[in-house]
């Protein structure tokens, strides 16, 4: 089946069986390998991506699920000129990945909730209810916990 | 300015101990790092496996029929048709494997749930894993053992005929003698449970096989020792070594799981010789709960003399190791183990023995730790007990059986050699840092007040030996004025491409940024062991290390022949040499000299990192859930390269160690099947919300036996998580017996409804 969509700002059109993952669409047909798949059943969130401004997991969505919609995965981050997005400089600054597996997944479902709310990190239980969303098995997530902190204050520094 | 440095004026704590970023964060945050799944190899065909759903069982028949008729199948195949397809290869050889073999697709026989018994290969994934689904397996069911201990029986189930399920038997130490148990001061004893963990690395097994058309094979793998796997290739399917090439692109994490030489990568590159075209296998997340390797997996045994002051006199510890239905990497950690029974302490008598048993579990292997968390374990577990029996404060027994640090270098009675440190220090430190002495007297005043809530701190002191095997590592100056830093070491996610250009730019005084690290590729890298048992830094850092100090020497002695002068009289700093009134830079020697490329190969002896652990636990009284309020890790691992990169090994290593301590285990059915059906939701690896208040401090001993002083790290936390964490939750519960990881909240439930029916049976007339 043939479906549109806007990804990371440009709009595609993809032949697809129905039953092709968003996940798999993303990394086979269209090349964007930076979304990775750790379980392929909706539990690690190493292949979050986001899903007109939400975070969601592409291996529990169907290609077929997102036609005229918007996706954007962790290689639109970076602006044009390729400065890094403020998160991915503080997980970088902050020790937040080790094997940087997880880190795509991770970098996407914190991009929509600071995008959605910056003070998130302000409030203790509300960002550790977003952090548990998704499984390191490197890092203990202290490393993470800090980066985004530090990334919400840049953020809020620069807007 | 040492004298070291002096030599050669150059300042080599520049780079060391600074905590620079990493150089593959950059590509990595981008989405731009390449794993397997990510590579795009044309003609590539995938590869997916069947496997048995049966632990144990004849296998009567495969019918391969339909899933050849699924369009998009190339072929499917069982060992029946591939007769020439290669066994598994064991970590290393050994006799334990005699009469074993352990076929790549499953023969006539299958021994635990998860064995690979036919091979679907497609034009892609989906279609693949159609052709498996339509795959007919029929076994005849076997009774299944899944205890190590039940497996050594008279009567349980003989996996392999006409052998033991006993594999292997070895020990240390001399036998006690019952005589001495009877007339000890003190005895304690205790039987201990390691259940089986699965690593769990977020990115599976993955490999790639290329066929050349010079007769060559190419690989790509998630690996963490390149070299080997290139040896095993060459050996099995007779190609000479320097036709295999194994790349190992970025490795989304390993832990012990991605060193071996697994049956899937067996199959899918002899089918790739066989097709003439590239094959893919992308492990799944079921297959890699249940059918790659799981760690730990023993029953132990403990047994601790002491004389009226806790002075102790005598260890035996007897185990059970689990080496699952094929014992080709599960033997591996034991003799970790049995070196590392003295723990910390000076013990003058002690006598282990460890049975290798094969059992109808998924096969074992070394898991971050790898023997050293399961002997930590056993010691510091029934050090508590021995503390308790004398009524006295778990600190107070530890300080009195510790190893003084003017007793090192120190023989253990197990035959380790410990190089350096101070064990006490370590001690008193992590008391201090958890406010031990507040938290006690909290503990007791919430006892007085009888409001019912249960405190428990608990303390484990460990020793760990890092590092085995020599490695390689070379160092290039080019023309460009850049340096090469080749090594045999592979990462998986410890962040080499910066801690050993830090070492060899230290070394050579020039900028880091000069430094470009060259690893996890054998036509690049002439030899190597890879990335295991702590060694990166401690072996592969310490052979850069000489490295670039043997290149400053080389280079000297060129700039002498060139102007015709003596070595004495050439001086070098900061990538440049100085001879009489002449300069000349290193990029400029070997644009007049040629290529200069230095190469060690280094074998030191292990080192022994150590440290102390100590937690603070809650346990629920209705719920019987744990919860970490406190944990404090002290960890000496030498000389700290990097202590960003250290913190986050020490942090990451805590969590697994967690897991272990509270949440993992991988549960089995009676008849042996896994009861994972819901992947990472029965699995429970800890996430955000499990990660306790951690306080890191951090002690600096140098390797005396390296030049580089660096100890090793990444196990420690996995090594004194769980004793730390089991003697807390023990404390809070009173001590009762027969405690067993993984402390769920089920677990701690039933333990205090057994401490309440105690009480109320001593309290009925």
């Amino acid at each position: 089946m043939k479906i549109e969509l806007e990804v990371n700002g440009k709009k595609r059109e993809l032949n697809i069986e129905p039953r092709r993952t968003l996940a798999d669409a993303l990394r086979e047909d269209l090349g964007l390998t930076g979304t990775h798949l750790g379980c392929e059943h909706g539990v690690c969130g190493a292949c979050t991506v986001i899903l007109d401004g939400k975070a969601v997991r592409s291996c529990l969505m169907f290609a077929a699920q997102c036609g005229g919609r918007e996706v954007r995965t962790v290689e639109s981050l970076a602006a044009d000129d390729g400065t890094p997005h403020p998160l991915q400089a503080a997980f970088v600054a902050e020790h937040g990945l080790q094997c940087g597996f997880c880190t795509p997944g991770f970098l996407m479902l914190v991009t929509a909730a600071l995008e959605g709310d910056p003070d998130i990190v302000e409030d203790e239980e509300r960002l550790r209810e977003l952090l548990t969303s998704n499984l390191c098995r490197c890092t203990g997530y202290e490393g993470i916990r800090r980066a985004v902190v530090r990334a919400a204050g840049d953020m809020k520094a620069f807007s | 300015m040492s004298s070291e440095s002096s030599r050669y004026g150059v300042e080599p704590g520049d780079y060391i101990g600074r905590r620079l970023p990493r150089v593959e964060d950059a590509r990595m945050v981008r989405g731009e790092g390449h794993y397997v799944a990510d590579l795009r190899v044309e003609g590539c065909l995938e590869a997916a496996f069947v496997r048995s759903s049966l632990a144990h069982g004849r296998l009567r028949g495969v019918r391969l029929d339909e899933a050849r008729a699924v369009p998009g199948v190339v072929g499917v195949w069982s060992a029946h048709e591939l007769p020439e397809l290669p066994a598994a290869q064991p970590l290393f050889p050994a006799e334990v494997l005699e009469g074993r073999d352990w076929p790549s697709l499953a023969t006539d026989r299958v021994r635990f749930a998860g064995q690979t018994v036919a091979v679907v290969v497609a034009e892609n994934r989906y279609t693949a894993e159609d052709g498996a689904d339509a795959v007919d397996v029929e076994v005849k069911e076997l009774p299944a053992v899944l205890d190590p201990t039940k497996a050594t029986t008279a009567d349980a189930p003989e996996l392999f005929e006409g052998l033991s399920n006993v594999v292997g038997e070895w020990g240390t130490g001399e036998d006690i003698g019952e005589d001495f148990w009877k007339n000890a001061p003190v005895v304690v004893e205790a039987s201990y449970r390691q259940p089986p963990l699965a690593p769990t690395s977020i990115e599976g097994r993955a490999f790639l096989a290329r066929p050349e058309e010079d007769g060559g094979l190419t690989v790509w793998c998630s690996h963490q020792a390149p070299h080997r796997l290139r040896r095993d290739l060459s050996s099995v399917f007779e190609i000479p070594q320097q036709k295999v090439r194994v790349v190992v692109p970025d490795v989304g994490g390993a832990f012990g799981g991605k060193s071996e030489t697994f049956p899937e990568y067996l199959v899918v590159a002899y089918l790739a010789l066989r097709l003439g075209r590239p094959v893919r296998w992308v492990e799944d997340r079921a297959e890699a709960l249940a059918g790659a390797t799981h760690g730990r997996g023993q029953n132990q045994r403990v047994r601790l003399a002491a004389d009226r002051d806790g002075r102790m006199l005598a260890l035996a510890v007897e185990v059970d190791a689990s080496t699952g239905a094929y014992p080709h990497y599960g033997f591996a950690p034991l003799f970790n183990m049995l070196r590392l029974l003295a723990g910390v302490y000076k013990t003058p008598r002690i006598y282990a023995r460890v049975r290798a048993v094969v059992t109808n579990t998924t096969p074992t292997a070394p898991y971050r730790g790898a023997g050293r968390p399961e002997a930590a374990y056993a010691v510091e577990r029934t050090v508590d007990l021995l503390a308790r029996r004398l009524d006295l404060d778990p600190a107070e027994i530890r300080r009195r059986n510790l190893i003084p640090p003017e007793a090192l270098p120190y023989e253990t009675p197990t035959g380790a050699l410990y190089d350096s440190g101070d064990y006490p220090t370590a001690l008193d430190k992590a008391l201090e840092a958890a406010d031990y002495e507040s938290w006690r007297a909290e503990q007791r005043r919430r006892l007085e007040s009888g409001d019912g809530s249960l405190l428990g701190i608990g303390i484990s002191c460990y020793v760990e030996s890092a590092g085995v095997m020599e490695e390689y590592g070379a160092v290039e100056a080019r023309a460009d004025g850049s340096f090469l830093a080749l090594s045999g070491a592979s990462s998986t996610g410890q962040g080499h491409e910066i801690t050993f250009a830090q070492v060899v730019a230290s070394a050579l005084g020039v900028d880091v940024e000069r430094v470009r690290v060259v690893e996890a590729d054998t036509d690049a890298v002439p030899r190597g062991v890879g990335s295991f048992a702590s060694r990166s830094m401690q072996v592969g850092g310490a052979a850069l290390h000489r490295a670039a100090l043997g290149l400053v020497e080389e280079a000297r002695r060129r700039t002498a022949n060139f102007f015709g002068i003596s070595v004495e009289e050439v001086g070098y700093r900061e990538g440049m040499l100085f001879a009489g009134s002449e300069e000349l830079s290193l990029p400029e020697l070997v644009e007049r000299t040629g290529p200069l490329r230095v190469e060690d190969v280094f074998d030191p002896p292990q080192a022994f990192p150590y440290g102390c652990y100590v937690a603070v636990v809650e346990v629920d009284p209705e719920l019987g859930n744990v919860r970490v309020l406190r944990l404090v890790a002290v960890d000496d691992c030498g000389l700290v390269i990097n202590p960003m990169v250290v913190e986050g090994q020490a942090y990451g290593s805590i969590m697994q160690g967690l897991g272990q301590a509270l949440y993992e285990e991988v549960p089995y059915d009676a008849a042996g099947r896994h009861l994972l059906d819901y992947g990472l939701l029965d699995y429970l690896l800890p996430t955000f919300s499990e990660l306790p208040p951690v306080r890191l401090e951090e002690m600096e001993t140098p390797n005396p036996n390296t030049p580089l002083g660096a100890k090793g790290v990444g196990e420690s936390g996995c090594i004194g998580v769980p004793p730390a964490v089991v003697n807390a939750v023990a404390d809070a519960l009173g001590h009762p017996a027969d405690l067993q990881m993984p402390l769920t909240p089920e677990t701690c439930w039933t333990a205090l409804c057994d401490r309440s029916a105690a009480r109320s049976a001593e309290v009925r007339p």
